[in-house]
């Protein structure tokens, strides 16, 4: 017995999707499996007009078990997380933690993310923090910095060396 | 005593029982068992054929207790408890043995089922041995019937009740009789006019002999059981005396007030007078005074004196009058209460209250209605102009986890309805129409909807995430699953086709009337499929709408079917009480009143005898629930065939 | 009545200590005065939130020990980031939810000595200023209404997904419009109140994330708003920071002054702009400025 999707020759995924949905509920208690294609939540998607992302269809790939069909494409990566999907949808199911968890997905694979994450990975791996502590400029065109403004010193790790060796043992560990 | 002579009876039920469990063995073990006289198996015990068996073997055997080993009790114990009356026994010493559902059913090994299908029949046997034979009291029964709520449900049952010879008291908080379905303009699949199918209705139960009417009356509290109840109702003071009211209208038009109170049967869409009738057709044709916003009951004055009473040529208002408590008895009561709609704002995204021209249903009901408060004309609400774009959405709030899970089973087809009514009076007029299913389930439904398709609308297969009232126009963004496309419709008018609750006082109702709500807080049917008017408690019925959500038709049927139900009690002079209740063993009993304050009919009264207190039961209030009897510290109360001697002796023979 | 000083862990997150000096800067001017303590630690690390398309456990990880380390002070922990407050409340939910979580992150959080045990609360920006100070503490101290008309903007981290518990309700917030209400200013209800910034498609996908900022700033600045008052360093950074660009890109002359609402306290309390940060607002603030 087999289901094929002849438009990508795919198969469903039954294990992944199972993966994926036991952690859903055991994160957010959300079943996906209560989704009735409303799509209340393509409809409010602030990615949607400009990204063509379709909430809707995310969960019915994921029920349908075509997963490999969505980590292999750049749409997971247009969310916003803007939450408007997972707040009004009348059976509870939160299509931006699936996203979450489908790029989480993508990661582990190894397939091409967005160039800006593996930066911010970085960084948070260098100094514990998204970005390097910026000069900012004034309205009228001065360069001020933290200390200009008046701030004291920010808060990061205090052992850069140990937070490292943190953050690469989780990178590798699954959830 | 004589020694007990109890005959087994063991049952195949085709192969059901006889598949797993070796029946033949346990008829032999039953005849090896101290007291039985006689064992015998049969293919079906419960046709003719077994039944003649049972009762030849009481006559040949002179049997004094009898003992079925077959399905679960529920199925046939009254079978065979007439079978042992006809065969010359008390019917009460008659006991089951399930075998079936609790032991043949649930099991396939066939040594196992047969060895606890023989445990089963011995402990069946011992407490056979004890059982004693009850003689059933019987109660009187009251022919009368109570109907709360007068909308067509009520009505159709009131009507139906009266015509069969009984009087029934039909109970409506409003003024006037009528309901939701006075509020609707036409009615679907056919169109008809519901005020033109309603009114004839309202005035046959307002005219027929056997029916009183108590409108604006409210059920203070109820006593009793099923045959017998006593109930008080509050006739709430109308501050106007109905025998000389004639319905003229002077008084509303003279109303210090008028136009300044919103308007419940308009649903807010137009203002009232502090004296009213709710709608010109309503029922009695009698004003009412609204003691909420009345000046003279509120404040105590009206200006120098109160315009209406100089404006009542029938001199028929009198500030004097009083809230009146009548008490009434009857045989059955059916609850035929209705429901609500959901107020919108429970879902804030969709904007009903950023804008007057997002509306509910049913106030565009009252929009199209030629007797509405625009005389039948669609218009916005803000500047009276008629709509060019009207756009509805389904499913507001209903078929949704975080507000009402279930169905409202009216929405589709109000909505296609409405589709109909609005091309006859705006043939240009854009209509969209956003919803996740069509269900179109009744009879002339689907056509219906086949024939709505074609009337130019455009239907949008998704559910809008949020409504955008702006200074322009209400903007929906909606994504239409059928062509795969997001499309942003601008329109002047929104209709949003609420979900349904129950009465904001069902709960209040309920437990004034000791029956269950379900879970989505309607009333509890006794049994969803084949006991669908009964509640739990004997003698209550149920009646359209607060029972769940139906249509009109199906609330007719189930209002006749409701009157059916209550007149099988209502027919019969005596109904035969409840065999197994509780009783008192007064030696034992210390009046300590435990009792008295678990029993949920309020069935044990505490009195003295020979300067003895102790508590004494009243059998014909009495359910036997059993909970005194669980409550009682010395044993003094025992529930009739379930006694606790009989119990241990069914135990020790289980844990043996 | 002398009220006791509230003592609150300082967590200022990365965006806000990084650049939105504005922010923080308004932040040390203004709770001061209102009897609140910022007590800054050392140690604390990014919360984990912008990696969470990444990995799911790392922003778990690094939640639970930014939070591990205000317990090891003893201290509520005060995230004026809305997009930190979610990860930490999330991450609290779920470890609180669940031993086994639990055991397994402070297994990570062992190798810093840092245990979690969910002790200390998480305090938002506008828990601090609308339930724990209190209007009516804020209104004593207003020495300047301001009659102004403002758009507010919550930013969708403040306000969803409420199954997580967010600081007010998700479709009909309403705390910063009666914190404005005691400052003088008038919040009139508009229809794109609750659209998203586009701030975290920065990752990734930047001129659509301007597109939506233009986009809401241009319905904004046509309703014909003072100015826009916004709580989130990432959506400030976006209709602030990145108004000109934003205009640009919806080829829309944008001209709104956007401000932090802590910087509108400021000026309500007549403490000096300057040491309110307005100098490093981009968006055109000075018309608020006036006379000051």
């Amino acid at each position: 017995m087999s289901i094929l999707d002849l438009t990508s020759m795919g198969e469903p995924q039954i294990d992944v999707k199972r993966e994926i949905i036991d952690r859903l509920e055991r994160l957010q208690d959300e079943i996906p499996e209560y989704c009735y294609q409303c799509a209340k939540c393509t409809s409010g998607c602030e990615a949607h007009r400009l990204l063509e992302l379709e909430p809707h269809r995310i969960v019915a790939l994921l029920k349908r078990g075509l997963i490999d069909e969505m980590v292999n494409s750049d749409i997971i990566w247009t969310c916003m997380s803007c939450f408007k999907c997972w707040e009004r949808c009348p059976q509870k199911i939160a299509p931006v933690e699936i996203l979450f968890l489908l790029k989480n997905y993508a990661v582990a694979l190894g397939k091409q993310i967005p160039g800006n994450y593996t930066a911010a990975l970085q960084s948070v791996l260098s100094n514990g923090l998204l970005q390097d502590i910026k000069t900012v400029s004034t309205r009228t065109g001065e360069a001020k910095n933290r200390k200009d403004i008046g701030l004291p010193d920010i808060t990061k790790p205090t052992d850069p060396a140990k937070f490292q060796a943190l953050i690469s043992k989780i990178a590798i560990e699954k959830i | 005593m004589n020694k007990p002579r109890i005959g087994v009876f063991v049952c195949h039920c085709g192969t059901n029982i006889a598949a797993t469990v070796d029946v033949d063995k346990v008829k032999e073990y039953a005849k090896t068992l101290e007291n039985v006289v006689v064992s015998k198996d049969y293919k079906y015990m419960c046709s003719d054929a077994g039944a003649n068996l049972i009762k030849e073997s009481i006559k040949k055997y002179k049997l004094t207790g009898v003992v079925v080993a077959c399905c679960s009790p529920r199925m046939h114990e009254h079978t065979f408890q007439r079978v042992s009356s006809d065969g010359g026994l008390n019917p009460y010493t008659v006991e089951i043995a399930n075998i079936r559902e609790q032991c043949s059913w649930v099991h396939d090994d066939i040594k196992e089922s047969t060895d606890k299908a023989i445990k089963l029949v011995e402990a069946a046997v011992a407490k056979a041995r004890l059982l004693q034979p009850l003689i059933v009291s019987s109660i009187k029964v009251i022919p009368n019937a109570l109907v709360i709520g007068g909308g067509i449900a009520g009505i159709q049952t009131a009507l139906e009740i009266a015509e069969n010879g009984h009087k029934v008291y039909l109970v409506e908080k409003t003024p006037t009789l009528g309901g939701r379905m006075a509020q609707l303009d036409k009615t679907f699949p056919t169109l008809d006019c519901a005020s033109c199918i309603l009114t004839p209705k309202m005035m046959e139960a307002a005219n027929h002999p056997n029916i009183e009417l108590l409108t604006y009356s409210e059920i203070e509290d109820i006593e009793g059981s099923i045959g017998n109840f006593t109930v008080r109702i509050r006739k709430k003071a109308r501050y106007v005396d109905a025998d000389r009211c004639k319905g003229c209208g002077d008084c509303a038009e003279n109303c210090r007030l008028k136009d300044r109170i919103i308007d419940e049967f308009n649903l807010s869409l137009n203002k009232r007078s502090a004296i009213y009738l709710p709608f010109p057709q309503a029922i009695p044709l009698t004003y009412t005074i609204d003691p909420n916003h009345c000046l003279m009951i509120t404040t105590g004055r009206c200006g120098k004196s109160p315009l209406c009473v100089e404006a009542c040529d029938a001199d028929a208002i009198d500030f004097n009058q009083k809230d009146e408590i009548i008490t009434i008895n009857v045989g059955a009561i059916i609850i035929a209460t209705g429901f609500n709609l959901l107020d919108p704002s429970m879902i804030p995204e969709y904007g009903y209250t950023r804008s007057p021209n997002i509306i509910t249903t049913l106030e565009m009901e009252r929009l199209i209605n030629s007797a509405g408060p625009t005389r039948g004309e669609i218009q916005l609400l803000d500047t009276k102009e008629k709509p060019k774009s009207i756009t509805y959405i389904l499913c507001v709030g209903s078929r949704d986890e975080t507000v009402c899970s279930w169905c409202c089973r009216i929405g589709c087809m109000t909505a296609l309805k409405h589709l109909y009514l609005i091309r006859e009076k705006l043939p240009d007029v854009e209509i969209n129409l956003c919803y996740i299913d069509i269900r179109s389930y009744g009879k002339g439904y689907e056509e219906f909807y086949r024939t709505a398709r074609n009337l130019n609308v455009n239907l949008f297969r998704g559910r809008p995430s949020e409504v955008k009232p702006t200074k322009n126009g209400i903007i929906i963004s909606v994504f239409d699953t059928i062509t795969n496309k997001l499309f942003e419709i601008d329109t002047d008018m929104v209709v949003l086709v609420p979900a349904v609750t129950p009465r904001e006082d069902s709960l209040e109702l309920a437990r004034k009337l000791k029956v269950s709500l379900s879970s989505d807080g309607f009333y509890l049917e006794a049994h969803p499929k084949l006991k669908p008017m009964d509640t739990a408690t004997g003698g209550i019925f149920l009646a359209g709408f607060c029972q769940g959500a139906k249509d009109i038709q199906d609330t007719v049927a189930q209002a006749s079917g409701a009157a059916s139900r209550a007149l099988t009690i209502l027919s019969k002079k005596e109904l035969e009480a409840e065999a197994y209740i509780a009783e008192v063993d007064e030696e034992l009993c210390s009046g300590c009143s435990i009792c008295i304050s678990v029993c949920p009919y309020q069935a044990i009264d505490i009195i003295t005898e020979d300067d003895k207190k102790h508590a004494k039961v009243n059998e014909a209030l009495c359910m036997g629930c059993g909970a005194c009897t669980a409550a009682c510290p010395s044993g003094a109360i025992q529930q009739r065939g379930f006694k606790d001697k009989e119990i241990i002796s069914m135990i020790e023979v289980l844990s043996k | 009545m002398n009220k006791k000083t509230i003592e609150l862990a300082f967590y200022p997150g990365c965006i806000i200590q990084t650049e939105q000096y504005s922010y923080e800067l308004s932040l040390r001017s203004v709770l001061p005065v209102l009897d609140v303590k910022l007590i800054d630690i050392e140690g604390f690390s990014c919360c984990g939130e912008p990696l969470k398309s990444v990995n799911r456990m790392i922003t778990l990880v690094l939640s639970a020990r930014n939070l591990a380390i205000a317990e090891s002070k003893n201290l509520d922990i005060f995230t004026p980031c809305p997009i930190c407050n979610l990860a930490l409340t999330e991450c609290k939910k779920i470890l609180d939810n669940d031993e086994k979580m639990k055991d397994k992150i402070n297994k990570f959080l062992a190798e810093e000595k840092l245990t979690y045990n969910g002790t200390n609360k998480i305090i938002s920006i506008l828990e601090l200023l609308h339930d724990i100070i209190s209007l009516d503490s804020i209104k004593r101290h207003v020495k300047k209404p301001l009659e102004l008309k403002a758009a507010v903007h919550y930013g969708c981290h403040s306000i969803r997904p409420s199954e997580i518990g967010r600081f007010d309700d998700s479709e009909e917030p309403k705390k910063i419009e009666e914190i404005l209400k005691v400052l003088g200013v008038e919040t009139p209800w508009y229809p794109e109140k609750l659209d998203c910034c586009g701030g975290l498609l920065n990752m990734n996908l930047p001129e659509t994330a301007l597109t939506k900022t233009g986009e809401k700033l241009r319905s904004i600045e046509e309703q014909g708003f003072d100015l826009m008052i916004d709580i989130c360093p990432w959506c400030h950074r976006q209709f602030d920071g990145k108004q000109k660009k934003a205009g640009e890109t919806v080829a829309y002359n944008l001209n709104l002054p956007v401000v932090y609402l802590t910087q509108l306290f400021g000026l309500a309390f007549d403490i000096p702009w300057e040491k309110l940060g307005f100098n490093l607002n981009l968006s055109p603030v000075d018309t608020l400025l006036e006379g000051r």
